[in-house]
């Protein structure tokens, strides 16, 4: 299970991820779930990516339609709307912005002790 | 629902679905109607595709707390704003107050006079009836040779208009108005 604080990263960027997967697929909710485990994210719940489909969804993001499955009642698959595809192209933009100044600081090895402040230096 | 693919499940699998879906039901009852629908079958259609892959039991856990699971579908629906009052069922709940308290009066003269002439069939006079204490008021029923020709009184008594006010506004649910609820619902966490 991811901890407190990376879940709290995952539900920001969780709709992004749901958009990003079925504008490469149309998806259903639990196949997305499945594919969210997929690439790494092996401690999300299912409770978590159902209220952000639902999410996208009143927003407009994400248009829906029902199939019939073979081994179930039928599925309702997802796939983005044109709102969708604008907010998933600004919202990764934005979070490649933001990694591209978070990574260089975050990336090198934390120092043992901080230096002495500048004008001591 | 395709009921004929449900069969693949057993029996004790189904209903244990069914059980998570109506506990998940009765925490969304803020949805409106068809919203809800919609969330319960695909709801439904994602447990048993999970269940079919981890087994039921791990598909439900899966879920999570179904109260956390219902806040996040409320929050999903309404955003930052919260659930709004429905008019509509404060409108629903104060007919029905209105066309209750309307048949009991109906239904208490009726038999007032039924007694009435029961006792004698071809009564003639002012008869009072006692009304409904605390709800509604005394009436006068004017028979002539045993047919009613006037009827005053049976007013609803302040009780009654008391209860449509409290039925307007449970049924309405219009304290989601209020500023200070409209607060605290917009500082709770979201999903």
């Amino acid at each position: 299970m991811p901890s407190t604080q990376d879940a709290q990263l995952l539900k920001g960027v969780l709709s992004l991820l749901l958009l990003r997967l079925v504008a490469e697929r149309e998806s259903y909710g639990y196949e997305l779930v499945q594919r969210l485990r997929g690439i790494g994210l092996s401690g999300i719940t299912d409770g978590t990516v159902y209220p952000a489909l639902a999410r996208l969804e009143r927003e407009g993001r994400v248009a829906t339609r029902l199939a019939e499955s073979r081994s179930g009642p039928a599925r309702k698959y997802y796939r983005p709307t044109g709102d969708g595809y604008r907010a998933l192209t600004e919202g990764a933009d934005g979070w490649l912005r933001l990694a591209g100044v978070v990574t260089p600081v975050l990336s090198p090895p934390v120092p043992d002790e901080p230096a002495p402040p500048a004008e001591e230096g | 629902m395709n009921r004929a693919h449900d069969m693949r499940l057993p029996l004790d699998d189904r209903l244990r679905i069914e059980r998570t879906l109506w506990t998940l039901d009765s925490h969304l009852d803020d949805l409106p109607f068809r919203i809800k629908r919609a969330r319960r079958r695909e709801m439904r259609a994602t447990l048993y595709a999970a269940a079919a892959d981890v087994g039921t039991a791990e598909a439900v856990r899966r879920l999570g707390d179904l109260t956390t699971l219902a806040a996040d579908y409320l929050a999903a629906e309404y955003g930052d704003r919260g659930p709004r009052p429905s008019y509509t069922m404060g409108a629903v709940w104060l007919i029905t107050v209105h066309v209750v308290a309307g048949l009991v009066t109906e239904a208490g003269t009726a038999a007032f006079t039924a007694g009435v002439l029961a006792a004698e069939p071809r009564a003639t006079g002012d008869f009072r009836w006692s009304g409904v204490p605390w709800f509604i008021d005394e009436a006068t029923i004017t028979l002539r040779g045993g047919e009613e020709t006037a009827a005053v009184g049976g007013a609803w008594a302040p009780l009654v208009y008391l209860i449509s006010v409290a039925a307007l506004v449970v049924g309405g649910r219009l304290w989601r108005l209020l500023p200070w609820w409209r607060r605290r619902h917009a500082a709770a966490p979201h999903g």
